[in-house]
């Protein structure tokens, strides 16, 4: 595919980005990248340039930080491993572009620990002289590891725990000071958009699950979730439901393939962009089991800050194994509704805020799965095996 | 000259500016928020929930201490903020101008409701102990058991006066629901906690002057009429007393006791024991007995405020029986149930003796009162009820006593009519029953089966289907109203819409249980104590109401011996027969101290300083959905008692951060974190290891800040060490081996006289100067604000280095 049309993150490499830049004035860089529509690719989608003009007000003449988040939580999702082998050169060139933007004085590349190839090419790239101190730093591994606040505590050599926001890193992030945190996936746009004008119109993508060639690809923001599958070879066989977003995302139907693969569009499909995973799971999977399974890694993944992320996935998890252990009543799936909106509301991250997506939509697009294994006790796909004897009884005083 | 004034430098005219909650310093430039509508003044960058605090709103918080940053923990402060899309944390968003903020609104409760419930699913812990919860009373058992285990039986006693002023008699007829919650029943078998406060009762019976829980306190000058001398109205005469009200009680009868005297056979309850510990009513200052003067026949309530009484009590009791209303009932040899205990207590001729056949009908323990009173005089008696055994009012162990001493039980059959014979009763018709559907009260309705009928001869049937007030003198009284079921009406308080007017025990709740009288005697005093000092009584009925609030528990029970109940020694069988001696012989001092000393002490010491059980209380969560699931669900940690000053107990630990950040911000001794991820993170020290091996300086500010009870300072009794100044050659090896730094910090290797713990360590000359030291002489403060005696060096030899 000709570069000039459609620039492509994997591998366009624009070289000569740095100087480039350096030569535009911050307000015509900030006017390039504004029109060049980019937003964040860790998830939220919140557009770029106005987390730069937010670090940018904030600035006051001390210092002022820049991490580029290389942590891939989603060990499903290694989006910046594959971003950061195939391209590093333009992981670190986007850090340099931000870094003048925002007027950064030390930034940091931090990745995940496991990340040893692409530590090496980032280290490659890094040879380069680029005009800002850029310093790799390592997460704890884990999922929490990722979260925005959570790896500003790791950089501050405290343990990976979120931290509830306002105020936001853009005023107060790493040691209290103000903080560009973007994913490496989004800074690398950057030397596309300086050089190239290019719009940034695609995105990252991990497919995984029951597809013919599972990997890292990239495709138009807004193609539809059959058409990702089929750059992945296609299903592999009958599909059940389309997993999306990652370990806190939601399922949908496999029918419905026409979701838009958009920030938008993914969050009125009931889930969210989140680690860009799209999940094909396989016919005979019973959903009840899988939303258990997603809940307990995510009991077990929680930093333990906020008691409805850190005790509430733990409850909904146990009510979801006694559903499928053939212990499920009527009235649950009312009460796993209640449990979902409370955390939703009072959880402290987005961890918690998300997860009850995975309940809202497993509810909504699955209900026999639910409805068989809680009135006729059985597995719809005859795969679940009761792990749990009890389930939560109310004690009510004397 | 106070404290205070000591600051003040000569010439210094004004006090200097102290600014504290409830007010912004003067010169603070402030802004205006909306909190619920209200207007609040604030400091522009305050925690929101600082300006609330101090405009009078109690927003809850779990993790919020003033002096630490804020971590946004416990969840439990989130409120509403116009403009965020979902509640935000009021102890970490900074006040911005013109905020409109909803701190208590109905979405907000039941979010926070369910934020505690989880909270709680993960707070291993005892809260209250079953048995006080259940206790109408709640008298503190794990308390008199483990004073009665050490042998302070006296002091047990005061304990259990504090609610309970007659534990002799209800040690004998309580039916005991304290025992049939008792965590030790998981174990193996529940303690006899009424036989333990029994053994007490009857120790102090034979004192002079019984213990009281506290000293009787000046009279008051006013007076007090308790009408009836039973459990409640002799219970509310008690606390009143002790109040330093003058009490006057009206009995109907000749003797005190009411119902507990003239309804309960001698051989549950003798008689010249219930006078002995009736009689510490009367041992109290300004207290009389008025017997044979009945309510609506020789006075009226009219009459007792014209004779200058301030407040009445009515103790009437329930002493009407039932009626069967079935044809025959008005045949001579049909007697009424209550009367007929009362004439055989009093001593009269009863209609039933030896060698006679006696019905009694019924399930409760009137019923059995009835039968076993018969079986002593003779009589061959048949007992029929309704439905089954499972379901008779009376207690299981006096069903299976009645059985073992000869009484025939008949299940499922009512009465249909009594036959005559010979111009008296001569049997009764009964009709068999079958179980149907659940009732109102949870039993299931017995339904008739026709054609089952059958008679059943007797010389005498006794009726005893319950008992209800006798109110018929109300007709003529003013302003006291009662319900459909002749029992009198009250607000919360106990009172009547007559004010000054009380009514507790059988008279307001229809015939119960001699310790739910003596509850209500309890509330009734502490109401009417109220009531004289003039108080709002909607605010006391409020105040009852939350006391009487149960928490939530978690029922993990640890490990411990199995260790049988000790058995109440009981009079054998053959020697129950024509016989009204008592049947539980008591325990002796052994016996009561190996049985108490059996209580778990299932309680936490932190009940009422809690902070998560007063949020739990005052967001009515006493029941939690999370119970029962697997191991896996909960947390089991082991406890930390290592540690000389602080205990540590992580079942209790609900993560609020709070000592993790006093520890190292405040402290700067950082002994705390969080250690593991997910669901199994928990506040502990470093790799978990007792918080003796830290750089703990036991200065208990962690304690202080827990709001439960997983931190709590250990009791401690600070001795002064004397030091023989003689014998001491200043090697500083006490100073380098104390493990709490106890004896350190001076430059020098000097023994310090300056102990953490306060002054304690002193040469041996020095200590009489410093125990002669007085506070109230001219001293220099120091800057803890408390008087210090002034430095004390011993003599020897100079300072290294001086």
């Amino acid at each position: 595919m000709p570069a000039s049309t459609a620039p492509r993150l994997l591998e366009t490499e624009a070289g000569g980005a740095v100087a480039a830049a350096r030569d535009l004035a911050v307000d015509a860089l900030l006017e390039l990248i504004e029109k060049s529509g980019l937003r964040g690719r860790g998830g939220a989608g919140y557009p770029l340039v106005d987390k730069i003009r937010a670090v940018r007000r904030n600035a006051d003449g001390g210092p002022i930080y820049l991490v580029a988040n290389a942590y891939d939580a989603d060990p499903g999702s290694p989006l910046s491993r594959t971003l950061l082998t195939r391209n590093a050169g333009n992981v670190i060139a986007g850090i340099a572009i931000a870094a003048q933007a925002v007027g950064a004085t030390e930034a940091y590349l931090y990745l995940h620990p496991d990340a040893v190839e692409a530590r090496a090419a980032a280290e490659e790239a890094l040879a380069n002289e680029l005009g800002v101190q850029i310093e790799i730093a390592l997460g704890p591994g884990g999922f929490m590891g990722g979260e925005e606040t959570a790896l500003l505590a790791v950089l501050e050599s405290r343990r990976a725990m979120a931290r509830q926001r306002p105020p936001y890193p853009a005023s107060q992030g790493l040691r209290m000071r103000p903080t560009l945190v973007a994913s490496a996936e989004t800074l690398a746009w950057l030397p596309l958009i300086v050089v190239e004008q290019a719009r940034a119109s695609t995105k990252l993508v991990s497919v995984t699950g029951a597809v013919v060639r599972p990997g890292v690809y990239e495709v138009t923001l807004g193609s539809q979730l059959g058409e990702i599958l089929t750059e992945a070879g296609g299903a592999s066989g009958k599909l059940k439901g389309l997993h999306v977003g990652g370990p806190t995302g939601g399922i949908l139907a496999s029918s419905r393939t026409d979701t838009r693969f958009d920030f938008d569009d993914l969050r009125v499909a009931g889930t969210h962009m989140g680690s860009a995973q799209v999940r094909a799971i396989a016919a005979g999977t019973c959903i009840v089991n899988e939303a258990a399974t997603l809940f307990a890694y995510l009991a077990k993944e929680s930093c333990a800050i906020c008691v409805p992320c850190r005790v509430g996935t733990k409850r909904v998890q146990a009510i979801l194994e006694s559903t499928y252990s053939g212990l499920g009543r009527d009235t649950d799936l009312a009460w796993l509704d209640e449990l979902g909106t409370h955390m939703e509301r009072f959880s402290l991250c987005g961890f918690g805020i998300t997860a009850p997506s995975i309940l809202r939509t497993t509810m909504r697009e699955f209900p026999d799965d639910y409805r068989i294994h809680i009135q006729e006790k059985r597995c719809p796909e005859g795969v679940c095996k009761p792990i749990r004897s009890r389930r939560y009884e109310t004690m009510v005083q004397p | 000259m106070s404290l205070l004034e000591r600051f003040i430098q000569p010439g210094e005219s004004q006090l200097p500016t102290v600014s504290h909650m409830g007010e912004i310093p003067s010169g603070q430039p402030t802004t205006t928020i909306w909190i619920d509508g209200k207007e609040v003044t604030a400091i522009p960058g305050e925690a929101i929930l600082r300006a609330a605090q101090r405009a009078g709103f109690e927003v809850p918080t779990l993790c919020d201490d003033e002096k630490l940053a804020p971590a946004a923990a416990c969840r439990m402060c989130l409120v509403e903020i116009e403009g965020y899309h979902r509640p935000m944390p009021s102890c970490h968003l900074p006040v911005e101008p013109g905020m409109k903020i909803t701190q208590a609104s109905e979405s907000l409760f039941k979010l926070r409701k369910q934020n505690l419930e989880y909270i709680l699913s993960d707070h291993n812990a005892y809260c209250m102990p079953p048995c006080q919860v259940s206790c109408p009373t709640h008298i503190d058992i794990p308390g008199y058991l483990e004073l009665m285990s050490k042998g302070q039986h006296v002091e047990a006693a005061r304990l259990v006066k504090e609610v309970l002023p007659f534990p002799y008699m209800l040690g004998l007829v309580c039916p005991k629901p304290c025992q049939e919650v008792c965590r030790r029943g998981l174990v193996e078998e529940e303690i006899a906690i009424c036989q333990c406060h029994g053994f007490t009762g009857e120790l102090v019976m034979e004192m002079e002057q019984a213990p009281t829980p506290f000293p009787q306190l000046p009279a008051t000058g006013r007076k007090v009429a308790v009408v009836g001398a039973g459990p409640a109205g002799m219970t509310a005469a008690y606390y009143t007393a002790l109040k330093g009200h003058a009490v006057t009680v009206f009995d109907m009868m000749q003797k005190q006791g009411g119902i507990a005297r003239y309804g309960i056979p001698e051989y549950r309850l003798p008689k010249v024991k219930l006078d002995k510990e009736l009689n510490s009513v009367w041992q109290l200052r300004d207290t009389e007995f008025r017997g044979n003067q009945m309510l609506g026949r020789d006075f009226s309530l009219d009459d007792l405020f014209t004779q200058g009484y301030d407040a009445v009590f009515l103790g009437l009791g329930a002493w009407r029986s039932n009626e069967l209303r079935v044809p025959g009932e008005d045949l001579p040899g049909v007697i009424e149930a209550i009367n007929y205990l009362r004439m055989n207590s009093e001593g009269n001729p009863v209609p039933v003796g030896k060698g006679q056949k006696v019905v009694v009908i019924g399930g409760g323990f009137t019923t059995f009162d009835c039968a076993r009173t018969s079986r002593r005089l003779g009589a061959d008696v048949t007992v029929v009820y309704r439905r089954s055994r499972k379901e008779m009012g009376a207690h299981y162990s006096e069903v299976d006593d009645a059985e073992h001493e000869g009484i025939r039980l008949e299940f499922f059959a009512a009465p249909v009519r009594f036959v005559e014979k010979n111009g008296r009763v001569g049997g009764v018709e009964f009709q068999r029953m079958a179980l149907g559907e659940p009732d109102a009260s949870g039993r299931r309705r017995p339904v008739p089966v026709e054609g089952s009928n059958f008679v059943i001869e007797c010389d005498t049937a006794i009726p005893a289907i319950g008992q209800v007030p006798n109110l018929d003198f109300f007709e003529r009284e003013q302003g006291v109203r009662k319900t459909k079921r002749e029992t009198v009406i009250t607000n919360g308080a106990l009172m009547t819409d007559r004010p000054g007017v009380f009514a507790g025990g059988d008279v307001q709740m229809g015939a119960r249980t001699v310790i739910e009288c003596v509850a209500q005697g309890k509330l009734a005093a502490k109401a009417i104590d109220r009531y004289l000092a003039g108080d709002d009584m909607a605010r006391v009925a409020e105040e009852i109401a939350e006391e009487e609030a149960v928490p939530d528990l978690i029922d993990i029970v640890p490990y411990k011996p199995e260790e049988p109940q000790v058995r109440m020694p009981m009079l054998p069988f053959k020697e129950r027969e024509l016989s009204f001696q008592l049947i539980e012989n008591g325990y002796d001092k052994n016996a009561a101290e190996k049985e108490a000393a059996r209580c778990l002490q299932c309680v936490c010491p932190d009940v009422g300083r809690c902070h998560l059980q007063r949020l739990s209380l005052e967001h009515g969560l006493t029941d939690n959905r999370f119970h029962r699931a697997e191991p896996v669900d909960y947390h089991d940690y082991e406890y930390d008692f290592s540690h000389d000053f602080i205990l540590r107990d992580l079942n209790k630990c609900i993560n609020c951060t709070q000592c993790v950040r006093i520890c190292r911000d405040v402290i700067g001794a950082n002994c705390y974190g969080l250690m593991g991820v997910g669901y199994d993170s928990i506040v502990t020290t470093p790799w978990n290891v007792s918080l003796k091996y830290t750089d703990c300086v036991s200065c208990g500010a962690c304690a202080e800040t827990c709001p439960t009870g997983a931190l709590m300072m250990r009791e401690r009794d600070l001795q002064t060490y004397e030091l023989d100044i003689v014998r001491c050659i200043y090697c500083g090896d006490c100073v380098e081996v104390c493990p709490h730094g106890a004896l350190g910090e001076t430059p020098n290797f000097e023994m310090s006289t300056y102990g953490r713990f306060g002054r304690t360590v002193l040469a041996k000359e020095e200590l009489a100067v410093a125990r002669t030291w007085k506070p109230s002489e001219d001293i220099p403060l120091d800057g803890h604000n408390s008087p210090r005696p002034p430095e004390i060096r011993p003599p020897g030899p100079p300072r290294w280095g001086a």
